[in-house]
């Protein structure tokens, strides 16, 4: 799923900025001292060398515009037509093949400059042939600067054009202007569009993003498209249009049956019928929207019958796609967006009919064999014919009849305040739930200034309770102070000092030990089971706990001493007695062995199991393969091995070849 | 930048970060919209719990939602006015060719200010206008009657026929720097022992026609290298100030010597016919002009491009 994403492409600078760029990089990058005296050769590569550069770089940037920018006809044919209503098609090919002209012609300058250093035979010459180069390569740039500034607009543009996905599921939003689709996005995504009553207060696509059934839908909400010639549209409406004949969605066309956006329900119905050709093999569904303000069974005649009509189209596309002929619930609905009335029902069966749509088009489509290979549902056999439901306990079932009862029982302030005239005209009185001595007091004022004191000052709630707390701690300090109370150390005897010593010992220890035993994830690192040093839990554990239990643990026992043991039984006939040896003090060494021989009990690695990922076992054993080939070590180094072939020279061509006027030709 | 503070000394990804917001976001999501035990208008007056998705125009609609910073205007004016500082200070620590192509530029604005300064104070008022009169002026109809003499009109063919013939020009560069030899030969060493210097390698630019060929390298005594060969020279018209790039037909003399004029060297001050059937001259005989003299302004052996002007 390729996410058309084009916030990626670079800066496009103006043709000043791209000229200074480049110069002062020349200037930075190459060598700048040179002096008459060198040698002609030195003076020509100093030169040579800085036409090349500065070629080389402008090539680069160049090409790095023309790569970046999308060529038309390799996108998805939606973004395709969308830049091409937006930008129009000629103007940006030209502005590119401007670049690219240019692009071409720097190189041949530089080329015939780099041939004419080769004759400079001074250093003003040289130095006059590579300010000429120079200045014809940034002339041929300046050319550039309306391209290049369009480019950039373009770029700017394009980066906030929105991420639509042209693949995956989409629920495109269609109709008249301010008929409230942007408000039934609002509702279902959390795409925060402009909702204005005027008209094309949406002025391009907008994408949102809502959930249904674990699965990701995409939101497309259109400005609104009048009913004109094709010919006369302008570019806001040519967007709707475009999405609408390239994505493959569920369209939501949407009807306004109050008439409250200021067309009627006529001339949206010769819209519809005037594009209906775009709703081709697309699950189609008609929404009313705003039936607070008019109900849809309160229509005239003649605009239901147009109602009815536009319904029979759209019934047409779900016979189309293999539904029952009688299916209507998911074509016609009717939904508020105010009162958000039936704007859940027509999200869900909108994305349920694409879904349903979209798997029907896949399993009829040939790619299905590549992934009924992966799906495996593996069904577990019925021990018996007793039925298993869940269990939950009564006294839960019945709290939770108690729970919605008291919910529909209760009768909340919001009730109480829509009873009385709603919010601006009930306040609620704060003040009935008070709890107070005397019923009569809750509706007294309490005055704020009393005798010159604050009141607040003196309230206290608990005023009761703290006067006879202060009055015990009086009593029992007259008390303290005529008792003496024991001192620690002096009037103990020794004996009894020695006690007091060893329980505080032992009560430290305690501590200890206990924070150390405290097994959570910060006082000790959590080491898993196999690598249980104290040797707790054994088999002979278990076998106890589950014979208290009542219950027979041998062949619980022996599972898990075959998983520990492994196939490889018969090959150690001596360690028959260490069979029986699974005591806490069992031999370390027959415990790492034992260990390093654990294999699972399951088949061969190369068997086919169903639901593996594989079509069969061949395929298996060559994927096998492939995995262990990979983790063979590669010769980095490139050193030869003495695996390695060697071809020696046998004759060498320095020795064999050339005249000699005098002279041995073994060595030459 | 990566937290490393977190977790079990695992360092936190961003697309970890970015998934575990996703979950999140997600589950309120959930819990929101797609459960039925509550009732919707229960949740008209919530806030969105997150700032919602930006879409194309979101500079603006922010704008629209939350207007402008409290302090927007004030800091916008502060830094405005603090540009000028910057500005000079700019100006006065660049250095190298930076700070003169700064400078350059900053003359070029101030020439620019300067101009349009003085437009605004011109006044709109008019002015009385006074010509000076000359002593002894005499008007028209009192002056004497000259003697006229009868000129012929000659034709511009034959003007230039003419000319030719007495061998005078009028040029635009009528004199030129004197090209000596050794600057626009250079000598070739040749031979076994390398002692034989009679080769001459011809240093400047030179036109060699469409039908030249060489004379067998070891005959030949003047290389022209082919590296150096021009055919094709940007010619301006003097009177319509543009340039056209227009092919050489030959060189008609070269200023430095009868010698060069033959070789066909091209150095500043040559005289080359060019081919003008680009321009769409006619005579007034109703004939094609498609050749026209011009000299060459530049040294083309270090600009690699031959510039001349039209004689018309």
């Amino acid at each position: 799923m390729v996410q058309y994403n084009f916030k990626k492409i670079t800066v496009v600078p103006s043709a000043t900025d791209f000229i200074n760029i480049i110069l002062s990089r020349t200037q930075r990058q190459t060598p700048t001292v040179v002096h008459k005296g060198y040698a002609i050769s030195r003076l020509r590569q100093f030169y040579m060398r800085k036409v090349k550069y500065t070629q080389q770089n402008f090539h680069d940037k160049l090409s790095t515009i023309i790569e970046e920018f999308p060529r038309l006809d390799d996108i998805h044919p939606f973004y395709g037509d969308l830049l091409h209503v937006l930008y129009n098609k000629d103007h940006y090919k030209l502005a590119l093949g401007a670049i690219n002209t240019a692009r071409n012609q720097i190189g041949k300058v530089a080329k015939d400059y780099v041939k004419l250093l080769k004759y400079g035979d001074s250093l003003y010459r040289c130095k006059s042939l590579k300010v000429a180069a120079l200045g014809r390569m940034c002339t041929l740039v300046k050319k550039l600067s309306g391209s290049l500034a369009y480019l950039e607009q373009i770029r700017q543009h394009m980066a906030r054009l929105p991420s639509i996905d042209p693949n995956t599921r989409t629920l495109l939003i269609c109709g008249y202007p301010n008929v409230g689709k942007s408000s039934f996005m609002n509702k279902i995504t959390r795409a925060d569009v402009d909702v204005q009553p005027y008209a094309f207060t949406t002025k391009s696509l907008f994408v949102g993003h809502t959930d249904y059934k674990y699965l990701r839908y995409q939101v497309i909400d259109t400005p609104g498209i009048l009913d004109r010639p094709f010919e006369d549209r302008n570019i806001i409406e040519m967007c709707s249009i475009t999405a609408l004949a390239h994505l493959r969605s569920a369209v939501l066309f949407f009807l306004d049956i109050s008439g409250s956006c200021g067309y009627s329900i006529v001339q949206q119905a010769a819209l519809f019928h005037s594009i209906k050709s775009l709703f081709m093999n697309k699950p189609l569904m008609i929404v009313c929207n705003k039936t607070d303000l008019q109900p849809l069974e309160g229509l005239s005649e003649g605009d239901m019958k147009l109602v009815m009509e536009m319904k029979a189209e759209a019934m047409k596309t779900v016979i189309g796609q293999g539904g029952e002929a009688t299916d209507d619930e998911g074509v016609l609905l009717t939904m508020s967006t105010l009162t958000e009335d039936g704007v859940m029902a027509v999200k869900n069966a909108a994305c349920g009919r694409l879904l349903n749509q979209r798997v029907e088009i896949k399993m009829k489509s040939k790619k299905i064999n590549d992934c009924l290979n992966r799906f495996h549902v593996a069904i577990p056999k019925p021990r018996d014919q007793k039925e298993r439901p869940a269990c939950i306990p009564q006294a839960v079932l019945e709290a939770r009849a108690q729970q919605a009862a008291e919910k529909e029982k209760r009768k909340t302030e919001r009730d109480l305040e829509d009873e009385n005239g709603g919010a601006g005209v009930y306040s609620a009185s704060l003040k009935k739930n008070y709890i107070l001595a005397n019923e009569e007091w809750k509706e007294d004022i309490l005055p704020e200034i009393l005798d010159g004191h604050n009141v607040a000052d003196f309230i206290d709630p608990d005023i009761l309770m703290r006067l006879e707390e202060l009055e015990r701690e009086e009593g029992m300090r007259q008390v303290e102070d005529d008792e003496d109370f024991e001192m620690d150390g002096k009037d103990l005897t020794p004996e009894e000092q020695e006690a007091l010593a060893a329980i505080r010992k032992k009560k430290s220890m305690l501590i200890q030990q206990h924070r150390v035993k405290k097994s959570t994830a910060e006082s000790r690192p959590t080491v898993p089971r196999k690598f249980d040093k104290s040797r707790e839990f054994t088999t002979k554990r278990m076998g106890r706990q589950l014979s208290s239990l009542g219950l027979d643990p041998s062949l619980a026992i022996e599972r898990a001493r075959s998983r520990s043991r492994g196939r490889k039984r018969e090959r150690s006939p001596e360690r028959g007695d260490a069979m029986d040896v699974d005591t806490d003090e069992s031999n370390k060494k027959l415990r790492t062995r034992s260990r390093s021989r654990s294999r699972s009990m399951s088949r061969p690695p190369t068997e086919f199991v169903p639901g593996a990922g594989f079509k069969d076992s061949e395929q298996k054993v060559k994927a096998i393969k492939l995995a262990k080939k990979s983790v063979k070590k590669r010769n980095k180094n490139a050193r030869r091995g003495e695996a390695d072939r060697v071809i020696p020279t046998l004759k060498p061509k320095h020795l064999f070849s050339g005249k000699r006027s005098i002279g041995k030709t073994d060595r030459r | 930048m990566r937290d490393y503070r977190h977790g079990r000394g695992k360092p936190r990804t961003g697309w970890e970060k970015n998934s575990q917001i996703q979950r999140r976001s997600l589950t309120c999501f959930n819990l929101g919209f797609t459960s039925t035990l509550f009732r919707p208008h229960q949740y008209r007056r919530l806030p969105p719990p997150v700032a919602a998705m930006p879409q194309g125009d979101y500079i603006e609609r922010h704008r629209k939602l939350h207007g402008y910073r409290h302090d927007h205007f004030e800091r916008k004016r502060k830094k405005e006015a603090r540009e000028v500082h910057k500005r000079s200070a700019m100006a006065q620590k660049a250095l190298g060719i930076k700070g003169k192509l700064f400078a350059k530029k900053r003359y070029a604005e101030k020439a620019l200010m300067k101009k349009t300064l003085a437009m605004h104070e011109e006044s709109s008022s008019r002015r009385k206008v006074d010509d000076d009169v000359h002593e002894g002026a005499v008007p028209a109809y009192l002056l004497d009657r000259d003697t006229t003499t009868r000129a012929k009109v000659l034709s511009n063919t034959i003007k230039q026929k003419r000319k030719e013939k007495a061998g005078k020009w009028e040029v635009p560069l009528p004199k030129v720097r004197p090209v000596a030899e050794d600057e626009m030969f250079k000598v070739i060493r040749t031979g076994k022992r390398k002692t034989k210097q009679w080769k001459r390698m011809v240093t400047k630019a030179t036109f060699v026609g469409p039908s030249f060929t060489r004379k067998p390298p070891k005959y030949e005594r003047f290389i022209r290298p082919s590296g150096l060969r021009f055919n094709k020279a940007h010619v301006t018209h003097p009177e319509l100030k543009c340039t056209f790039n227009l092919e050489i037909i030959g060189v008609k003399k070269n200023p430095n010597g009868s010698m060069y004029t033959s070789l066909g060297v091209l150095t500043k001050g040559t005289i080359i016919e060019v081919n003008v059937s680009e321009l769409g001259l006619v005579t007034p005989a109703g004939k094609v002009v498609w050749g026209k003299y011009a000299q060459v302004t530049n040294n083309p052996e270090n600009d690699g491009c031959v510039n001349g002007v039209l004689l018309v």
